[in-house]
């Protein structure tokens, strides 16, 4: 429950940080670098998904006017890289596993020189037999990918917790089913691109859109054969991420192998359609059987889970992601036999990656459905089933995910309430269904390194204004704002007195950026402890000025008072001249570091993931045309745990961005491959929502407190999207009483469903 | 063959020597030096690179900029005067109507041509206009929220006051509905 903190800064509606700039056209995204000398980049693509490479002549394209550097691998260390498996190369080595893949790329004066060149590089290509289903992938007869992997088997889990034959024996209702979810691509306005610079002196400069700059240098220097403080990362203004910016593309890698050999600054910026392509890495898809048995009562007593996830041709992030599909949801309900399989399958396809929810929306679309398949069969209210199963304060997961604050169970019954469950289900109308789903995410998780922690540095700079350097960057969520928000409710000085700096590898300290919902709990404690150590320098160099104990004294709106003798003030700004200015003078500076109570899993994947679990619950209420198949979505309810709100703007606008991507996943977005070729590339076919598109929509926060967050706050960025299919799909089946187990939930499988069901007369 | 030519951008005369070909977007941004009007999709689906000729709202990325001499073009950064941010752009940082932003020009230049023809259109009006600007991360409730904000005369008004403001977003979503797709 809420600590009854009185805020000076945080809840407050502050105009974010970098608002004027995005409002005005002036903030500078990477497409809006241009460097003297600047040259265009661009690249070959493979256009066979499977195939050998026995040549490329490149000597046509050299001798074009205008074209200043044609690479290919052979100007490359030929160095795998990638963050679990280095199986990924900047330019193809010896052969392209999917359509797509950088094969050769040009530097050029313009971009229609660039083109012109790509046309006049010759590759004698030996086309290989290709596969495209995971399942089929891992057949013995299926062509190798990569031939160390076995049966194109990336990984394998497979855990068991309890005695899961006695729990299914002891169940009253054992359910099985199977369920299929698709690949979803960001679809972030501005595509990845990247504009690298390399020096005489050796030293590579990259602007890049990233949502994670440290991981980007780290990639770039394996890649490159580098060291790490020969890459300068530079973050531009990013322009929408979702993780599709998280850096397992090449993009940069190839600006910066052109760069060297031009001598010039090279751009690369993605075409609409090389971002479907081989641009931001689509959701990994997953086939999922799952079998659950639950008691009597509703209680959940066993679950068994297998899944088939599509690897794409890399691997990326995608092992961390089969790991959280597998394990993560077992964190939102209590129980304690378990059994979780997973593999992870490479096909001739764009590698799959890290997508808001990482592997728990397709978790949780086979997962929710199965509450409301047995809360059916039971005869339960499906509310009353999740508030009987719902994870509490204390809860510790079967793979060891201990929970601190969870006001899970409050989210349920604003749900409830929100959607008018009671009075809808009470007042039925025909072809109108309501549905269900409870969702569970971190703050943060432990996957690269021991480390799941984060630093910052402030300094003061004489006119008393805070200036905090971080490494983690802006995404769009408005990360900056609230961590100025955190430091300026720390330090006692009013929100425009604190500022944040972009995010440079060289000039501050490892950050690993913005994925797992991290950045508010993680970064957000660590600026909160940067600003305490800087409170403390202010502190005693005011104890001196005011001649008093420094513990005597309390900061406030930017000034400096004794507590109880509030005529005895300083102003932060003099406190920091009176410490530069005077003989031996320091400036007024301090790091902060966090790292979360989070804990490696174990070679057995057991261990505490993440230092916070935010929690929710959503609810929808849909109309399903029998006619036609159509689902419209009348309105839709949310509430979510994430402690204290620091941003309201931005965290509604988590929770509304969350809803409309998680919407677009569970009803349009799809997109048509033939022969691991993505047929239409493009916006107008694969569809995102407008605004006329969205539902009537509610949200609350619960009333909450994190104990170990940074004033009571965790995460909240990717929580609503993980359920929304699910929901969906429960509301449909609540309107017209069919269930569809395939994403995305198109009209025509929901028509072919009812004639289905009317033939069977069921 | 290049051609030189002058662009009336924000009311400033600017001399281009470019291709027949040149389009518009590559004009503004390469040739002018004016690169808040962004690119999106290419085709004229997203929106992002709207800006307003002669009165029109067109995507700078299907219009040929030798068709837009002698005509007057406004792009994102014409709407601040003297420092002093137009209405839709405070209502945008008050309301919280974007997030990463680089749809944010496109959406205010296509709320602004909305505006200019209709200064009272509609919730439904608004929404019917502003679906052809997609945003990919905020749902677009707050931009609704934002430009309504401007129809209604409650720029300045509803900030803070956090009463007002939800009692705002509750009026604004109570008609239409989220449509399926028909395609497979």
């Amino acid at each position: 429950m809420s600590k009854a903190e009185n805020f000076a800064v945080l809840g407050q509606n502050v105009d974010r940080f970098e608002g004027h700039d995005k409002v005005t056209g002036s903030a500078a995204y990477v497409a809006d670098v241009f460097l003297p000398g600047m040259l265009t980049g661009r690249i070959l693509r493979s256009p066979l998904p499977h195939a050998r490479i026995r040549n490329i002549d490149t000597s046509r394209a050299e001798k074009l006017r205008g074209v200043k550097a044609v690479v290919t691998a052979e100007d490359t260390i030929k160095k795998g890289w990638g963050v679990f498996f280095p199986d990924q190369y900047p330019l193809s080595v010896g052969k392209a596993r999917y359509v797509g893949e950088e094969v050769a790329a040009v530097a050029a004066v313009d971009r229609d020189t660039a083109e012109e060149a790509l046309e006049l590089i010759d590759v004698d290509w030996e086309e290989l037999p290709a596969v495209f289903d995971a399942a089929e992938a891992m057949q013995p007869d299926a062509p190798l990918i990569h031939e160390e992997k076995e049966n194109n088997i990336a990984l394998t889990i497979d855990v068991v917790r309890g005695d899961i034959d006695a729990a299914f024996k002891d169940s009253d209702l054992v359910i099985e089913e199977s369920f299929e979810s698709v690949p979803q691509w960001h679809s972030a306005i501005e595509t990845i691109g990247s504009v690298a610079d390399y020096s005489a002196n050796g030293k590579y400069t990259v602007y890049m859109n990233t949502q994670t700059l440290f991981m980007a240098r780290m990639r770039l220097a394996t890649a490159l054969g580098v060291r790490e403080a020969d890459v300068r990362v530079l973050q531009t203004a990013v322009g929408g991420g979702f993780g599709g910016k998280s850096c397992d593309d090449n993009n940069a890698m190839v600006a910066a192998i052109l760069a060297r050999k031009a001598r010039r600054p090279v751009k690369i910026i993605n075409t609409r359609e090389e971002e479907f392509l081989a641009g931001s890495r689509p959701r990994v898809n997953m086939k999922v059987w799952v079998r659950m048995g639950f008691k009597k009562d509703g209680r959940i007593r066993a679950k068994h889970m297998r899944i088939i996830a599509d690897n794409g041709a890399y691997s990326g992030k995608a092992p961390a992601i089969t790991g959280v599909a597998a394990l993560r949801h077992d964190t939102c309900y209590k129980y304690s036999d378990v059994r979780s399989e997973a593999y992870l399958v490479y096909t001739n396809k764009i590698p799959t990656g890290a997508f808001r929810g990482f592997g728990n929306p397709s978790a949780e679309f086979s997962v929710e459905q199965m509450m409301d398949i047995a809360a059916d069969e039971l005869g339960m209210d499906p509310f009353e089933m999740a508030r009987l199963n719902a994870a509490e304060e204390g809860y510790v997961s079967p793979h060891g995910n201990r929970v601190i604050s969870c006001e899970l169970r409050q989210c349920i019954d604003r749900t409830e309430r929100m959607i008018g469950w009671k009075e809808k289900r009470a007042a039925r109308k025909p072809n109108r269904g309501l549905g269900m789903g409870c969702t569970v995410h971190v703050s943060g998780k432990r996957h690269f390194g021991d480390y799941d922690g984060s630093s910052a540095t402030i300094k003061m700079n004489e006119d008393g204004k805070a200036f905090i350097l971080s490494g983690e960057g802006e995404t769009g969520q408005g990360h900056w704002t609230a961590m100025c928000q955190i430091a300026a409710e720390e330090l006692g000085v009013p929100f425009s007195d604190v500022a944040i700096s972009e995010a440079d590898t060289d000039l501050t300290t490892f950050c690993l950026g913005n994925y797992a919902s991290r950045l508010t709990y993680v970064a957000g404690n660590a600026v909160k402890n940067a600003a305490t150590a800087v409170k403390e320098i202010l502190h005693d160099t005011a104890a001196e000025m005011l001649e008093c104990d420094p513990s005597d004294l309390v900061s406030r709106d930017g000034f400096i008072f004794v507590k109880g003798a509030e005529q005895r003030s300083i102003s932060v700004a003099d406190v920091v001249r009176g410490r530069q200015f005077r003989r031996g003078g320091a400036p007024v500076v301090a790091s902060g570091s966090f790292d979360a109570d989070s804990v490696s899993q174990d070679a057995l994947r057991f261990g505490n993931e993440s230092g916070a679990y935010n929690f929710g619950c959503q609810a929808a209420e849909v109309e399903v045309d029998p006619d036609t198949g159509h689902v419209k979505v009348i309105q839709y309810a949310v509430a979510s745990d994430c402690g204290t709100v620091i941003y309201p703007i931005g965290a509604e606008g988590q929770v509304e961005g969350s809803i409309a991507q998680g919407l677009g996943y569970a009803l349009i977005e799809g997109m048509r491959m033939e022969e691991g070729r993505p047929v239409n590339p493009n916006f107008s076919d694969y569809r995102l929502a407008s605004m006329r598109d969205m539902p009537d929509l509610v949200h609350e926060f619960a009333d909450s407190y994190e104990p170990t967050g940074p004033f009571g706050a965790k995460g909240l960025g990717e929580l609503g999207m993980d359920p929304v299919a699910a929901i969906i799909s429960n509301a449909i089946y609540d309107a017209v009483g069919v269930r569809i187990r395939t994403l995305p939930i198109t009209a025509e499988k929901v028509l072919r469903a009812l004639q289905e069901k009317k033939k069977n007369g069921s | 063959m290049k051609r030189e030519m002058v662009l009336t951008v924000n009311g400033e005369e600017h001399d281009v020597e470019i291709e027949p070909n040149r389009l518009l977007l590559e004009a503004l941004r390469d040739d002018v030096g004016l690169t808040g009007t962004k690119e999106g999709c290419s085709i004229g689906v997203c929106g992002a690179c709207s800006v307003i000729v002669d009165g029109r709202l067109v995507s700078a990325c299907l219009t040929l900029a030798a068709a837009c001499e002698g005509k007057k073009i406004e792009t994102i950064e014409g709407l601040a005067e003297d420092g002093e941010l137009h209405p839709l752009q405070r209502a945008f940082v008050q309301y919280g109507g974007f997030q990463c932003g680089i749809c944010t020009p496109g959406q205010i230049m296509a709320a602004k041509a909305l505006l200019d023809h209709n200064p009272n259109p509609t919730t439904d009006e608004v929404k019917e206009w502003m679906s052809a600007n997609l945003c990919r991360c905020t749902g677009y409730y707050k931009i609704l929220e934002s430009v309504m904000a401007v129809v209604e005369g409650k720029v300045d008004e509803g900030r803070r006051d956090e009463a007002v403001r939800q009692a705002r977003i509750q009026s604004l979503y109570q008609s239409d509905t989220y449509k399926s797709d028909t395609s497979d």
